[in-house]
């Protein structure tokens, strides 16, 4: 592979001895730096036992007490306002705030300075430039820029490389439709509901996306999506443009992205530390293929560090090497689901992505759905929601065999079918929601 | 790959830059224009470590 596939040569392809050397250096930096400066994590590894200086191999990081959201938000309730005793820098030195968007409960808030934020800038910079992005691109973002940290750090990373960045912040879909045609748009980046949305609009305005725009490329994140192969199909040949998945979150960072090889989610090992570790015993995964949580370090964010961060996302290690190069390890199937979202259903584990891949693989089917999770008296119900496309409508009977019988086959339960006129379902721009788990909370 | 490249005088330079970059905001008399642009050249610096000067202590050892 040729050296300027990469933005950081060097660090890409480090060879896996020295890159976990690096990795334990860093950790041990960023443990040091908040045990000393931030009340919250001085307390939670005071009471841990903890020090400085105990932290001398990956043994050690594992006895680490990791922090979920939950533990942040009771921090954020203390001072200095609105950060609480997470904060490891003066107030006066945050320069930018942001917040989750709330789609696990109430929103918890981020700060970063100035070089936290060109911290995320260099790890979007290290996505965007493995997935082709270079001077000369055009990028439309289509996204309302505000409070959700969401596509800023593509932004920025993208003027970086020396692309060209049009904000496509308060436009509604139809008019950053037309914005892209004027200025003959090469890329874009949104969550993949928003993408295989803004085709279906598109269309409607009587404009075809494979000739009459120009986009050749799409980054896209905020939802598994990309790494869902017939969500990512659906995309591609919507747009025909390659389409590649980016993952990160407010309080991580933009910590893993696909290559132009498209064979799975590079986990930037330079910036951040992945373990995966097993949902029911707590023991560390390091074997490809099993599936487990996701904790996360990042390496050099100071203001509110990350260390330990229990994401509840799933995940597991590929057991192939990607063709680039990189020596950073690759993840099988991206985000497979949350450890909340994967319940228990008639007593059979439930995957949203799952139930998407067979939808989105069935091409008289519109590109939205709806899971409802209900129980009537101790039974579990399942309520799947789709839309026929609208030349497919007297097909409904042989729909619903084929529906049925895959839902069967991948997911091992039996669902309810309810189809809905094309266009009725609810649309998203950014995040969508459409795992609904109705039960009663068990106490 | 890491053998393509001088990491060690790339280090140097930065080390050499963070250095200027403090002198140049001590020495600003606390002119906003110069303390604040002296931020964000430090802010760069920091990347540069980050991505030059922190593995060249690796690969130096």
């Amino acid at each position: 592979m040729k050296s300027d596939e990469y933005w950081n040569p060097i660090l890409e392809t480090l060879p896996r001895e020295k890159l976990e050397r690096l990795q334990l250096k860093k950790f041990q930096e960023i443990f040091t730096w908040a045990f000393e400066h931030s009340k919250f994590y001085h307390k939670l590894y005071g009471d841990a036992g903890l020090e400085p200086g105990d932290i001398k191999s990956f043994e050690d990081i594992r006895k680490v007490p990791k922090f979920e959201k939950s533990m942040l938000r009771d921090a954020q309730g203390k001072d200095p306002f609105p950060y609480g005793d997470i904060l490891s820098v003066p107030l006066e030195q945050v320069t930018e705030y942001h917040q989750t968007s709330g789609t696990t409960g109430q929103p918890v808030y981020q700060a970063d300075t100035w070089q936290d934020w060109e911290y995320g800038t260099e790890s979007f910079a290290y996505a965007l430039y493995a997935q082709g992005y270079r001077p000369g691109d055009r990028l439309f973002l289509p996204f309302g820029y505000n409070i959700f940290i969401a596509f800023w750090g593509a932004h920025y990373a993208a003027e970086k490389i020396g692309c060209e960045v049009i904000p496509g912040g308060v436009l509604n879909t139809e008019a950053r439709i037309l914005k892209m045609q004027e200025l003959k748009a090469t890329a874009m980046g949104a969550t993949p509901t928003y993408v295989l949305g803004m085709a279906e609009t598109a269309r409607k305005m009587g404009i075809n996306p494979l000739t009459d725009l120009q986009i050749n490329k799409i980054t896209v994140a905020g939802e598994p999506g990309g790494s869902i192969p017939a969500t990512r199909k659906r995309m591609e040949e919507a747009w025909g443009a390659k389409v590649y998945d980016q993952c990160g979150s407010t309080e991580i960072g933009h910590w893993g992205w696909e290559c132009r090889q498209q064979a799975g989610l590079h986990v930037n090992e330079a910036f951040f530390l992945v373990e995966v570790i097993d949902v029911d015993t707590g023991e560390y995964i390091d074997e490809p293929g099993k599936m487990g949580k996701m904790v996360v370090t990042t390496f050099n964010r100071m203001a509110q560090p990350c260390i330990r961060f229990d994401v509840k996302d799933l995940i597991q290690w590929n057991t192939r090497q990607c063709d680039c190069g990189r020596t950073f390890r690759l993840l099988d199937g991206g985000i497979m689901g949350r450890a909340d979202d994967i319940t228990k259903v008639k007593g059979v584990l439930l995957s949203p992505t799952a139930i998407e891949e067979v939808v989105r693989d069935i091409p008289q089917l519109s590109n939205e759905y709806q899971v409802v999770v209900t129980k009537k008296g101790d039974i579990d119900d399942i309520l799947l929601k789709v839309e026929i496309v609208p030349e497919y409508v007297n097909d409904e009977a042989s729909i619903r065999t084929v529906l049925v019988d895959q839902l069967r086959l991948k997911t091992n339960l039996g669902y309810k079918i309810e189809f809905h006129e094309y266009g009725s379902l609810p649309r998203s721009q950014a995040k969508s929601r459409r795992f609904q788990d109705q039960r009663p909370k068990q106490h | 790959m890491a053998q393509q490249y001088d990491i060690k005088a790339m280090a140097d330079i930065i080390e050499s830059l963070r250095k200027d970059a403090e002198k140049l905001k001590k020495i600003s008399s606390g002119i906003p224009t110069v303390e604040k642009n002296a931020d964000r050249i430090l802010a760069n610096v920091r990347m540069l470590e980050i991505n030059i000067s922190d593995v060249a202590e690796i690969l130096g050892e």
